[in-house]
C-alpha cells in the first residue's frame, strides 16, 4: 500500500472510504474533491468531504479514523503525514432540496470510492452559485461540465425546482 | 412549543429567532430570551454541524442564517412560521418589528429624542 504521505487527495479519500466501509460506516465523497475527479485535477481542493449518509455517530467515526492515524479537532480530521483535511458533513446526501439517487463508484490504487455523479457534482457546485452568488462554485460547475458529459436537461429541471432558472442560463451560456 | 420535537428549548429559541429575523448571533438571541449564552451557543453549533444553519464572521461576531442547502429547509421554515404565530403577541412583535433600516452613526436614537421632548 502506498504510504499516506504519497497519496493524492482522491487516493486518500478512497483509502479512508474503504477503511470506513470495513467498519460498516457508509460515506460518499462530495464537495470540491469531486470536482478534482471530474476535471482531471484541473481543480484541486485540500478538503475531503465524506458525507455521513447513514448518520453514524461521531464517536464511532472518531474511533474508526483514529485506528488509521487520524486525529479529530473541531470535527475535522487530520493525519500527521498528509496536508489534506477530512470532514464528515452530516447526511442526508442531497443537492439543494432533492436527494441524490445516482451514486457512482470509482476504483483507485488505494481503494474504491463512492462519489456523486458528474451531473450531481455540477448541481452541488451550482448550489453555491445559486444560494450565495459564489463565482468559484460557478467556475467549478463549468469546469466539470466542460470536462465530463453531464445531463444538462436534468440540471435545468433541478434549477427550476430550486427557483434559479436565470442563474442556470448564465451557467449554460458559459458552456457555449 | 417545539421543544418536545427539537429536544431543546434553546434550539427552539435559536430557530424561532432566526426564522423571525433572518439571521442572529448567540448573544442577541440569549439576551432576547433572557437565557444563558452558553446554552444558545451550544445549540447554534449543533444546528450548524447538522447542516441546518450556516455561519460567517462579521467582525468579531459569528452570524447564523438558515442553510439554503438544507434539504428540509422549506418544511422546517413552514413549521417555524406556524409555531411563531402561537407565540405571545408581545414576543412576536419584539421579534419581528425590530429596526432593520440603517441609521447614521452618531444620530441620536428615537427613544432618546422622545425623552428629550418630554
Amino acid at each position: 500500500m502506498k504510504p499516506i504521505s504519497q497519496m493524492t487527495q482522491l487516493e486518500l479519500a478512497a483509502y479512508v472510504h474503504d477503511h470506513l466501509r470495513q467498519q460498516g460506516i457508509d460515506v460518499v465523497l462530495s464537495g470540491g474533491s469531486v470536482v478534482s475527479l471530474y476535471s482531471q485535477n484541473l481543480y484541486v481542493s485540500k478538503d475531503i468531504d465524506l458525507v455521513n449518509v447513514a448518520f453514524t455517530r461521531q464517536a464511532k467515526l472518531r474511533k474508526a479514523m483514529a485506528s488509521i492515524g487520524f486525529a479529530e479537532r473541531e470535527r475535522y480530521f487530520r493525519h500527521s503525514d498528509s496536508k489534506h483535511i477530512v470532514e464528515f458533513p452530516s447526511g442526508p446526501l442531497a443537492v439543494g432540496e432533492e436527494p441524490v439517487r445516482d451514486v457512482q463508484e470509482v476504483t483507485l490504487e488505494t481503494g474504491s470510492l463512492r462519489v456523486l455523479s458528474a451531473t450531481d457534482c455540477v448541481k452541488d457546485r451550482l448550489c453555491a452559485f445559486y444560494f450565495w452568488d459564489d463565482l468559484q462554485g460557478l467556475e467549478q460547475a463549468v469546469l466539470v461540465a466542460q470536462q465530463h458529459a453531464v445531463d444538462l436537461a436534468e440540471i435545468e429541471r433541478w434549477s427550476m425546482v430550486e427557483n434559479h432558472v436565470e442563474k442556470f442560463i448564465q451557467f449554460k451560456e458559459r458552456l457555449e | 412549543m417545539l421543544e418536545p420535537l427539537l429536544g431543546s428549548t434553546n434550539a427552539e429559541r435559536a430557530l424561532i429567532f432566526i426564522q423571525a429575523r433572518g439571521e442572529g448571533y448567540a448573544r442577541e438571541i440569549a439576551l432576547f430570551f433572557e437565557t444563558d449564552l452558553y446554552g444558545i451557543q451550544k445549540q447554534l453549533d449543533k444546528l450548524e454541524v447538522g447542516g441546518i444553519l450556516v455561519s460567517r464572521k462579521v467582525g468579531r461576531t459569528r452570524l447564523y442564517v438558515f442553510n439554503p442547502r438544507y434539504p428540509f429547509l422549506a418544511e422546517l421554515q413552514a413549521l417555524l412560521a406556524k409555531a411563531l404565530t402561537f407565540y405571545p403577541e408581545t414576543t412576536r412583535t419584539d421579534l419581528t418589528m425590530n429596526r432593520r433600516r440603517p441609521r447614521r452613526r452618531g444620530k441620536p436614537d428615537e427613544a432618546n429624542l422622545a425623552d428629550d421632548a418630554a
